[in-house]
């Protein structure tokens, strides 16, 4: 019953409180100005993305991708391609967006057709193995992605009558809210749809989903595109944030973990625990952690010679209890999906 | 150097390397075998078999070891030995303690929330691992800079067993390997075919609850699971370290990573595929460095793992799993 | 369960209010001075010896700069899921300065790459930014890298950023010609395939074909790999008695040291200043380098370093009781330089902006500081090329030849 209505409504309550709630941020930085919160977000933002594709693919149809990063690499090195002025293309932001989809949907297509009849973890190390493949090969044709150089400049984007850039980040935050919005009712939609029962079916039981005339290949391969392409699209974004591709190293294995963790965390299968996963794990990195090693400077407590009494040594430490604490507590994630449940 | 002599360099030390990143598999695809968990901290625990060791290895005195004189003296095998079963009691101890307070509360969680915990895990030794390597020891750079790669002392004489002439080296360290590995391989194959405990195992790995109902202490069971996957995990730091003479708080990753794409190309919870594995990886990473270039050793590496999981699904070794209906 | 999560959101808001508070009101008359380094990580040693380096220059100007009290902060733009210099980080490090009013100067990056990323945002704000460690010459310099740099990172065309330490370009040249100095005539060239090493390994390798050596080999290494032994076998294949890394400590310079001994190649190996620090031969171990390894370093062993520099060496001793790492003193050069432009404006009675102080920062000329008397030339670059080459010995580097 509470399904049925929902599926009229943009958003479910939750998705609208967390997107409200980060809608509020830049208001929060008016009322305390050393916090600034809103610029950091935009990466809380990107990541969301990457891993709302990411929940896709794992959380609803039981897929574990460990390469997610990939795609978000190929992402960002297609919209640096498409826009930046020292390629032919040029082809400006929202395009450069919207390809960058496109392409890493095909790249998920690619990887997806040979290998989606593996299970399991023989899966995820395949994932995981064209991550290391991606990163090792964007490092190593330099003539088509500048190697270790990064692609730079990248645009930022453009609306009619609109400027972006670092002094107008609370418009520019704005804007990627809005993309992040747009998303979120996307993957909702895609939940309730034809699809998304497909997934669930292939993901709680292969062979029963087969009995009911579901081609469980075809629906994992369209997953796979699907995660592919929003991670993609987060790489355009990242990228167009940092005005940079950056180095390929910068999208490793953590960064594919980094996304995992916030699907798990979040709540395995929850739009709404995706968004709050993201907060929760990337905040800890942009916001949070500076935060407090910058409160601890300024109260004396600095950086020494001494390992043990430099806040900065704990990082890992802090990370590292954050997930076994909230693993521990809550193992199935901040926001338990009941539709989520595994045997 | 004839093109001979090169290939046989490569050989020795694509086995070398191969056989302690098999030495490492086997503890990730025993645990999987038992529980289908991804240990993901099983590369840190290592990570922290090799700072146990060098402080051991400093604690005892830098003159004593270090001193070229003395090397190849009959005491540093016995060292080497004592190092090997010292880290191995301690990674397996810790493997242990680590899933008594971290894994066995989730046994029943979904799968991914164990793989998560354990990244954390993962975290948290690597944290270890840094502050150990600030401990105010001659050996740790006088824990002035914790972060920075440790110099691992030499243990075993580093004469060219072939000659000093010879232009292929094969030197104590490598034989070492050999000498260390196999019998560690042979002792577990036996200890899982013929002993109780090792029958439970299999029988866990087959099917848990079953084997509870046939009167297996299954808990047993997986503790010693942990703890022998541990051991090899910490005898292959006292190799690594030696092998490498480095060790740093991050030297899990790459190993654990190694080991782990060792463990699903040989195929998952099979002990001789990690070991197949293992050493296959070891040679195509020498003959990529090679023969090809080594900034695409990575690509051919996964490249190669995906072509024969695409033709082999299982793995090299593994069974091919019934579809349960 | 919604309940519960509002619950957690004020719980957490709550959690955050302390620190809210602390970071609240300042002094009207406050400057800060912010430094954005990779904390987390390999590169800490060396970091915290800048770090040092900076807060000794604040201490030598009292702290204060006319009435103004001076704040600074150091900040990481490493995290520790990469345990590296984080682009996301540094961006938001950038950001963070460029609204906050009060922050006058931004010192960093420590890697190139980081830079790449921080330099045009900082530009557009007109915030000056000094960099104690950058050595990629792409990011001043025309005909390094692409068509647009260095422009790129100047969108406001003028010039913003600054560093104190010489250029790849000075430093691979010097390599390469020392090299041919020692009598090598076969170089096998690898890098660890970042900004940094990458250029450096290509200035040596140009500046070696230049002057007549053969260059028998390149290659990039794969930085997080166990060892070098298969490579190395190649390198003995190709018969060079030279083999040039372009890379740094935290890329596994100590790893590819060792290797070679134990592979039974008898070629020397050179590095640049990425592995001038003690970290390097800790990590190599002295048997590994002595008599064969040669280290670049743009500027002199901080023990010989003369008059002012002297004075740093002793200070830094004393109050931070260990040897400061080759580049604390472009830490304390660094803030220094930002530190005497802000006291000439404050001495003239002009307004301390971000603007003055950037073009204040780009008038040093002849200054006289810890690494002797230098300017900073149109692009920004220290005029300062003092290179010196380095040798190791008894588990200490060794200075083996200075070229001014």
């Amino acid at each position: 019953m509470k399904l049925a209505s929902a599926r009229f409504a943009l958003f479910s309550l939750g998705q609208l409180l967390v997107l409200g709630g980060l809608a509020l941020l830049p208001v929060v930085d008016l009322v305390f100005p050393s916090l600034q919160f809103a610029a950091p977000s935009r990466t809380v933002i990107v990541f969301a993305i990457m891993a709302l594709g990411l929940n896709i693919v794992v959380g609803w149809t039981g897929l574990l991708n460990l390469g997610i990063a990939a795609f978000t690499a190929l992402g960002a090195y297609a919209f640096g391609i498409l826009t930046c002025e020292i390629y032919p293309f040029q082809v400006g932001f929202w395009w450069g967006v919207l390809l960058a989809g496109a392409f890493g949907a095909f790249a998920g297509w690619l990887l997806g057709a040979p290998t989606l009849r593996l299970r399991g973890d023989y899966l995820a190390i395949v994932t995981l193995g064209f991550g290391e493949i991606v990163q090792d090969a964007l490092k190593n044709l330099e003539a088509v992605t500048k190697g270790t150089q990064g692609i730079n400049p990248l645009p930022a984007p453009t609306l009619p009558g609109l400027q972006f850039s670092s002094e107008t980040h609370v418009r520019w935050f704005y804007l990627y809210l809005a993309i992040l919005a747009v998303v979120v009712f996307l993957c909702r939609n895609l939940e309730f749809s034809r699809l998304g029962r497909q997934w669930f079916a292939v993901r709680e039981d292969e062979l029963a989903a087969r009995c009911m005339a579901i081609e469980p290949d075809k629906a994992k391969l369209k997953a796979f595109a699907a995660g592919a392409a929003l991670a993609a699209v987060s790489g355009a974004l990242g990228a167009s944030l940092l005005s940079s591709t950056g180095e390929p190293g910068n999208y490793d294995f953590q960064v594919s973990i980094l996304a995992l963790c916030i699907v798990i965390v979040g709540g395995i299968g929850s739009i709404t625990g995706v968004l709050i996963g993201s907060i929760v794990m990337v905040g800890l990195n942009v916001i949070l952690l500076p935060l407090l090693t910058q409160t601890l400077q300024r109260n004396g407590i600095g950086s020494t010679g001494n390992v043990l009494t430099s806040p900065d040594n704990y990082k890992y430490l802090l990370f590292g209890l954050a997930l076994v604490l909230m693993m521990r507590y809550r193992p199935d994630g901040i926001i338990q999906t009941r539709k989520a449940t595994r045997k | 150097m004839t093109e001979t002599e090169v290939f046989m360099q490569q050989v020795i030390y694509g086995l070398s390397n191969g056989m302690i990143i098999a030495l490492v598999a086997l503890g990730y695809t025993m645990v999987y075998g038992i529980v289908e968990l991804i240990n993901f901290a099983h590369g840190d625990v290592f990570t922290l078999g090799g700072f146990l060791t060098l402080t051991i290895v400093g604690a005892l005195g830098a003159a004593a070891i270090i001193d070229p004189a003395n090397l190849g003296d009959s005491s540093h095998w016995l060292l080497l030995f004592a190092l090997v079963i010292g880290a191995g009691i301690f990674c397996g101890g810790l493997n242990v303690a680590i899933d008594r307070v971290v894994y066995k509360p989730l046994r029943r969680a979904p799968k991914l929330t164990q793989l998560v915990a354990a990244i954390g895990v993962s975290f948290i030794l690597v944290n270890l691992a840094l502050f150990w390597g600030g401990a105010p020891m001659e050996v740790f750079g006088g824990g002035n800079a914790a972060a920075a790669s440790k110099d691992f002392p030499e243990l075993l004489e580093g004469r060219n067993l072939l000659g000093e002439d010879s232009n292929v080296v094969l030197r104590l360290e490598d034989v070492s390997i050999f000498i260390i590995t196999i019998p560690l391989m042979i002792a577990l194959t036996v200890f899982v075919k013929a002993t109780r405990l090792g029958r439970g195992m299999r029988a866990t790995a087959q099917n848990p609850v079953a084997a509870k109902l046939m009167g297996i202490d299954t808990d047993r069971v997986i503790a010693a699971t942990f703890m022998i996957g541990g051991f090899l995990g910490g005898a292959a730091s006292v190799m690594w370290s030696l092998y490498n003479n480095t060790i740093s708080f991050q030297m899990g990753f790459r190993a654990g990573m190694d080991a782990f794409t060792a463990a699903v190309l040989g195929g998952i919870g099979s002990m001789p595929g990690a070991m197949v594995g293992g050493v296959l990886i070891g040679l195509i990473r020498a003959m990529s460095d090679q023969y090809i270039e080594t900034r695409w050793t990575n690509v051919v590496v996964f490249g190669v793992l995906i072509l024969i999981l695409i033709f082999r699904p299982s793995g090299l070794l593994g069974l091919k799993q019934r579809e349960k209906v | 369960m919604k309940i519960k999560l509002i619950r957690s959101a004020f719980v957490f808001t709550a959690l955050l209010a302390p620190l809210v508070g602390v970071g609240g009101a300042l002094a009207e008359s406050t400057i800060k001075i912010v430094s954005s380094l990779p904390r987390t990580g390999s590169a800490n040693a060396q970091t915290t010896s800048m770090v040092n380096g900076i807060k000794m220059a604040i201490a030598d100007v009292g702290g204060k700069i006319g009435d103004a009290t001076i704040v600074y902060e150091d900040w990481d733009d490493a995290s520790p899921q990469r345990g590296n210099w984080d682009p996301a980080v540094e961006a938001a490090n950038a950001d963070k300065a460029i609204s906050d009013e009060l922050v006058l100067a931004y010192i960093g990056t420590y890697n190139s790459g980081a830079s790449k990323i921080s330099m045009p945002k900082l530009n557009a704000a007109g915030l000056v930014m000094v960099s104690p460690a950058n050595t990629a010459p792409s990011l001043t310099k025309q005909g390094f890298g692409e068509q647009n740099e260095p422009a790129v990172y100047r969108p406001s065309g003028k010039i913003s950023y600054f560093r104190v330490v010489p250029t790849d370009d000075v430093q691979g040249a010097v390599a390469a010609d020392y090299a041919k100095d020692i009598g090598s005539k076969k170089v096998f060239v690898l890098n660890d395939r970042e900004v940094y090493g990458k250029g450096v390994a290509a200035v040596f390798e140009k500046r070696a074909k230049d002057i007549g050596l053969e260059v028998v080999g390149t290659d990039g290494i794969d930085t997080k790999a166990s060892n070098y032994k298969s490579i190395v076998t190649k390198i003995k294949q190709s018969g060079a008695d030279l083999v040039y890394f372009g890379g740094t400590t935290q890329t596994n310079a100590g790893q590819l040291a060792k290797d070679i001994v134990s592979g039974g190649l008898k070629a020397k190996f050179m590095v640049p200043d990425g592995c001038y620090e003690q970290a390097f031969i800790e990590a190599a171990g002295s048997r590994a380098l002595e008599g064969r390894a040669f280290i670049t370093f743009g500027g002199e062993d901080p023990k010989k370093l003369q008059g002012k520099g002297k004075e740093f060496y002793e200070s830094y001793k004393k109050t931070y009781g260990g040897e400061p790492e080759g580049y604390a003193v472009y830490g304390y050069e660094a803030a220094k330089v930002v530190l005497s432009a802000m006291e000439r404006l404050s001495k003239a009675g002009t307004p301390l902006t971000r603007e003055s102080v950037r073009a204040e920062v780009a008038k040093t000329k002849d200054f006289v500081g810890a690494l002797g008397t230098w300017s900073f030339d149109e692009n920004g670059d220290t005029t300062n090329r003092t290179m010196s080459v380095n040798g190791v010995k008894d588990g200490e580097f060794e200075e083996l030849k200075v070229v001014k």
